[in-house]
């Protein structure tokens, strides 16, 4: 592919472990992640189904908007962008839930407020999943592209890979990649009603897991082609693969995860050899970690690197797994860490290895990101430390 | 603004192999009346006589989605993608709230419902694109894209900045919304109030565009897509801009085809530059990717044309798609 050289030029993240991205990393580095709890949030109806909660106090639609206006807040500082560089940025948003917490906030508000009448049927009134992007476009006066990318669990992976090409290509100035999902109890429930929803913990990769568990998140990456600003990530190997042969599980034979990888690396022109670790999509389901581990596996062989999972710290954070993960792990690596996988305590043999128990030194060089969801999608890219 | 600080245009002209509609009267290509008390129809007729089988298991949005696309790929032939690097480009405003709402009231029913696992899977934004690209055997870029009442638009820029980079040789592009009860919850999710529409009954569509070069079978061309910040009404200089992608066009005749956004149609002002209204919103009613329907209905019906569709977002952002047709 043509073109100059994409990097990181700010991010944020609002995730359970924090109210910003360094916040976070700095919990993940000192292995401060309890596990997922019973969410305390005044909409939620199953106590049952433990999540990755922010803390706040408040009403849940209040929270998401806090969240967003957070991170986006925490990337901008960082990014130090003026008022006109935010105004001509193009925004891509990752999201599958947008903003139906309103739709479960309103519900739920009149059932509690009218305890002696039967409840009515809930509302849908939601603007789908463009609404997010429409929100952040009005409130920063952004001239440029808007466009939202609705694919579960890829969704803010894809959008960080097509705002790239974008970059890359000059049909945008610079992207501010969004990843929005605060916890819906539509999903919660989707997932335990597809049995696949973990009732104890987290635990990616383990002989033992179950499933996943559910985390909330806003987070935000900003691409740019370096020009005149500091940057030391740069984002490269973007590929995204759509996988038919099955809705939910990327093939458990890893052959699908292992080309994905290939491909990504081979646009990256990195070797195997050269990537420094691996920050695995590691969801604790059945399916998706023997593909995944197997897949890995596949493709590097004994000179696997060490994978990290982080969705056993902040649980699955859905369409905003992408801009969330990357947030956590450049601030982890701007402390100097790579923080360690939780959650996991037994090999599973069919995967074959463990991902990583100890944090490691946060050296230069390439990291790979990976992220398989729902429908087939696959995302794959590199960020190298320069 | 790209990289040059110029308002998003893509320029590169893309040519149309294919373009097929499916409105609320659930006609391939063909119109027939319909009311908005009457919808939604039952689409199983309509999956039977594209698909030739049923899809007992999805939901009329995955329904729509399926049998749009396949209509547009039963212009050509089914066997058209074969071989060639295809990318699907499935634009929704709303997507599948028609299995989202049944889903969620179970959740949210009194003393515990039964939320089905099916409807849940369906619900999720990319399971229609996944069915899609399952029947099209595409297994490279499938993406959905949702930007409100400019999300086929939005979707269709993406698709041309695809082609253009030869990432991808083919564009499979649609947009689709269905109708989902209530009629006054449906309006309030396509953000339609204090007068900032047409008034016109609520719809629904699936209707797709297949791009890429073949000139054996070109039936038009995609010239330009256009985001603007400006406000209101386009005007005399919008049109200059416009037509410099358009001017060596040899067309009988320019036809404007306005958007559901597009309070009024401002007839004089189109007349007075040589431009004739075209008004497909009747037969297919208001729904976010109505944009879609109205391109892919010129592009079949109206031979040896300019067209402009242009919509508003509703915060007065303004959107255009210029397109060509063929002589016949």
């Amino acid at each position: 592919m043509i073109g100059e050289n994409i990097y990181v030029r700010g991010w944020g993240a609002v995730t359970t472990l924090g109210w910003s991205a360094a916040e976070a990393a700095r919990h993940l580095i000192a292995g401060m992640a309890p596990p997922a709890t019973a969410g305390g949030s005044s909409h939620l109806t199953n106590r049952a189904l433990n999540v990755f909660e922010v803390p706040y106090q408040g009403n849940p639609l209040d929270k998401a908007m806090t969240m967003l206006d957070s991170a986006l807040a925490e990337a901008f500082r960082r990014a130090d962008l003026s008022a006109e560089e935010i105004a001509e940025s193009s925004v891509l948003v990752g999201t599958t839930g947008g903003l139906f917490i309103r739709n479960e906030f309103e519900f739920t508000e009149a059932v509690r407020n009218n305890p002696d009448t039967q409840s009515p049927a809930i509302s849908c009134r939601n603007r789908g999943p463009g609404e997010v992007a429409d929100l952040i476009v009005s409130k920063y006066g952004i001239h440029g592209l808007a466009l939202t990318f609705s694919m579960a669990c890829v969704s803010s992976s894809h959008a960080l890979v097509v705002a790239a090409d974008l970059i890359k290509r000059k049909k945008i100035r610079r992207a501010i990649v969004v990843g929005f999902e605060p916890l819906l109890n539509m999903t919660l429930h989707g997932f335990a009603s597809l049995l696949l929803f973990d009732y104890e913990r987290c635990r990616p990769f383990c002989a033992t897991r179950a499933g996943m568990q559910i985390g909330e998140g806003a987070a935000v990456v900003i691409l740019e082609a370096q020009k005149d600003f500091p940057a030391k990530y740069k984002f490269t190997g973007g590929y995204q693969y759509n996988d038919i042969k099955s809705m939910t599980s990327a093939g458990i034979d890893g052959v699908t995860v292992s080309k994905v990888v290939q491909q990504s690396l081979g646009i990256a022109q990195v070797s195997a050899d050269d990537v420094v670790a691996v920050k695995a999509h590691g969801t604790g389901t059945r399916d998706n970690d023997l593909s995944e581990g197997r897949g890995l596996v596949k493709f590097f062989g004994e000179k696997l690197p060490p994978v990290v999972s982080l969705k056993g710290a902040v649980g699955h954070t859905l369409g905003a797994a992408g801009a969330v993960e990357t947030a956590l792990w450049i601030s982890c690596s701007e402390e100097g860490t790579i923080p360690r996988s939780f959650g996991f305590s037994e090999i599973d043999p069919e995967i074959g290895f463990a991902p990583s128990q100890e944090n490691m030194e946060a050296r230069h060089g390439a990291y790979l990101f990976t992220y398989f969801g729902f429908g087939g999608t696959c995302t794959s890219y590199l960020i190298i430390k320069e | 603004m790209n990289a040059n600080n110029k308002p998003l245009t893509s320029h590169s002209i893309t040519p149309v192999i294919a373009a097929s509609y499916i409105g609320p009267s659930l006609m391939p290509n063909g119109n027939a009346l319909w009311e908005e008390h009457e919808l939604p129809l039952n689409a199983d007729g309509l999956v039977q006589d594209i698909m030739g089988q049923p899809m007992r298991r999805a939901g009329r949005f995955i329904k729509m989605v399926a049998c749009g696309g396949l209509a547009c790929l039963q212009q050509v032939s089914l066997d058209y993608l074969k071989g060639k690097k295809t990318g699907i480009f499935l634009a929704t405003g709303l997507g599948n709230v028609d299995e989202i709402l049944p889903f969620i009231t179970e959740v949210f029913k009194h003393g515990g419902g039964f939320p089905s696992p099916n409807q849940f899977a369906n619900s999720v934004s990319n399971a229609a694109a996944f069915v899609l690209a399952r029947i099209c055997d595409v297994t490279g870029t499938v993406l959905t894209i949702s930007q409100e009442e400019l999300s086929f638009e939005s979707a269709l820029w993406l698709a041309q900045t695809y082609l253009e980079s030869d990432q991808i040789e083919l564009a499979l592009v649609g947009g689709c919304d269905i109708f989902t009860p209530t009629v006054e919850e449906y309006r309030a999710r396509v953000n339609l109030n204090c007068g900032n529409s047409r008034r016109m009954p609520m719809g629904e569509g699936s209707s797709w565009l297949l791009l890429g070069r073949d000139d054996e079978r070109n039936i038009g061309e995609i010239l330009a897509v256009d985001f603007s910040e400006k406000k209101g009404l386009p005007d005399e200089n919008d049109l200059a801009d416009l037509m410099q992608h358009g001017n060596k066009i040899r067309a009988k005749n320019r036809i404007v085809l306005p958007g559901f956004r597009t309070k009024q149609t401002d007839d004089g002002f189109w007349r007075q530059n040589g431009w004739e209204i075209d008004d497909y919103l009747p037969c297919c009613g208001i729904h976010s990717t109505a944009a879609a329907f109205g391109l892919a209905f010129a592009l079949r019906g109206k031979p040896s044309s300019l067209l402009l569709h242009y919509n508003f977002h509703a915060s007065g952002k303004q959107a255009f798609v210029l397109a060509s047709t063929k002589s016949l």
